[in-house]
């Protein structure tokens, strides 16, 4: 009975953000300040590093090179891609 | 809400509105809503030769998402009004 | 969170672009360089002093993707409204 009381919760899910959990969030949240590829549905890519993203998958990239059929087309200090064009954000480094 | 505001600032003004099937028309702007949906008084259309079905229109309403740009009259656009406007409504995200 | 730019949000990166050029990159092949003076969480830009640049990839027919000649129609524009939806990329600092 006291037992339950004074036993402290157990802890949180992950206890630092930066493991993984699986889910979506988490995985975003995760990147965060790594470095990415950003495929677009045009099917060009944009490697980076991911400095922020929105609700709406707005995305802030630094050091950003666009990769069009296999060649780098562009480079980019910083850029804001607009969340519509994004089909997928993949980690390029170890979580 | 606040380029709503600059379009309506333009109103009896001349622009040229770009739509997305590369179709130019030059128009005085009579009105504007919060979508961007735009009336244009007065029209010419860019080319009217390749557009012939366009000769006899005089004025247009056009939906806001059929529109790629519109070309303003930059002797009527302050540009640091619009500067501090923009800042102010990043500032207050519900405006958005 | 990128504390050096003091960036926390995508469109941090475009409000620190106000009064400044700016390079776009929109749909249809279209890249704009402009100075920026407005927007919105839609993205829809107003700039000054835009060059347009159109890319018009004349593809024989037959030939495969990337080996069609590529033309490029440049227009300029003193005071441009963009639509927000045909915007895929925004990077400070136009080209």
């Amino acid at each position: 009975m006291s037992e339950a009381e004074t036993t402290p919760p157990p802890p949180a899910a992950a206890p630092a953000p930066t493991v993984p959990t699986g889910s979506p969030t988490e995985f975003l949240k995760g990147v965060v300040g790594k470095r990415v590829i950003v495929r677009l549905t045009s099917g060009v890519d944009y490697r980076g590093i991911l400095s922020c993203l929105d609700g709406y998958m707005n995305i802030a990239l630094e050091q950003t090179e666009e990769h069009a059929n296999g060649r780098v087309t562009n480079r980019y200090g910083d850029a804001f891609i607009r969340g519509n064009n994004v089909l997928y954000i993949s980690a390029a480094e170890a979580l | 809400m606040l380029i709503f505001s600059v379009f309506k600032t333009l109103t009896d003004q001349q622009v040229t509105v770009e739509l997305k099937n590369d179709l130019s028309i030059t128009g005085v702007l009579k009105s504007v809503d919060q979508f961007l949906n735009i009336r244009l008084d007065n029209i010419q259309v860019l080319d009217a030769a390749r557009h012939p079905h366009m000769m006899a229109v005089k004025n247009c309403f056009i939906r806001g998402s059929v529109v790629r740009y519109v070309q303003l009259p930059a002797e009527h656009v302050d540009t640091q009004l619009l500067e501090d406007a923009t800042r102010r409504e990043a500032a207050n995200p519900s405006k958005r | 969170m990128d504390i050096a730019s003091g960036i926390q949000e995508p469109f941090d990166l475009i409000r620190l672009s106000l009064s400044e050029r700016v390079f776009v990159k929109l749909r249809g092949d279209r890249e704009l360089s402009g100075v920026l003076h407005a927007y919105d969480g839609h993205m829809n830009l107003i700039l000054s002093d835009v060059e347009e640049t159109i890319m018009i990839v004349d593809l024989p027919e037959g030939q495969t993707e990337g080996t069609g000649a590529v033309s490029m129609a440049k227009r300029k524009s003193e005071m441009l409204f963009v639509r927000g939806d045909g915007v895929i990329l925004v990077a400070p600092g136009g080209r």
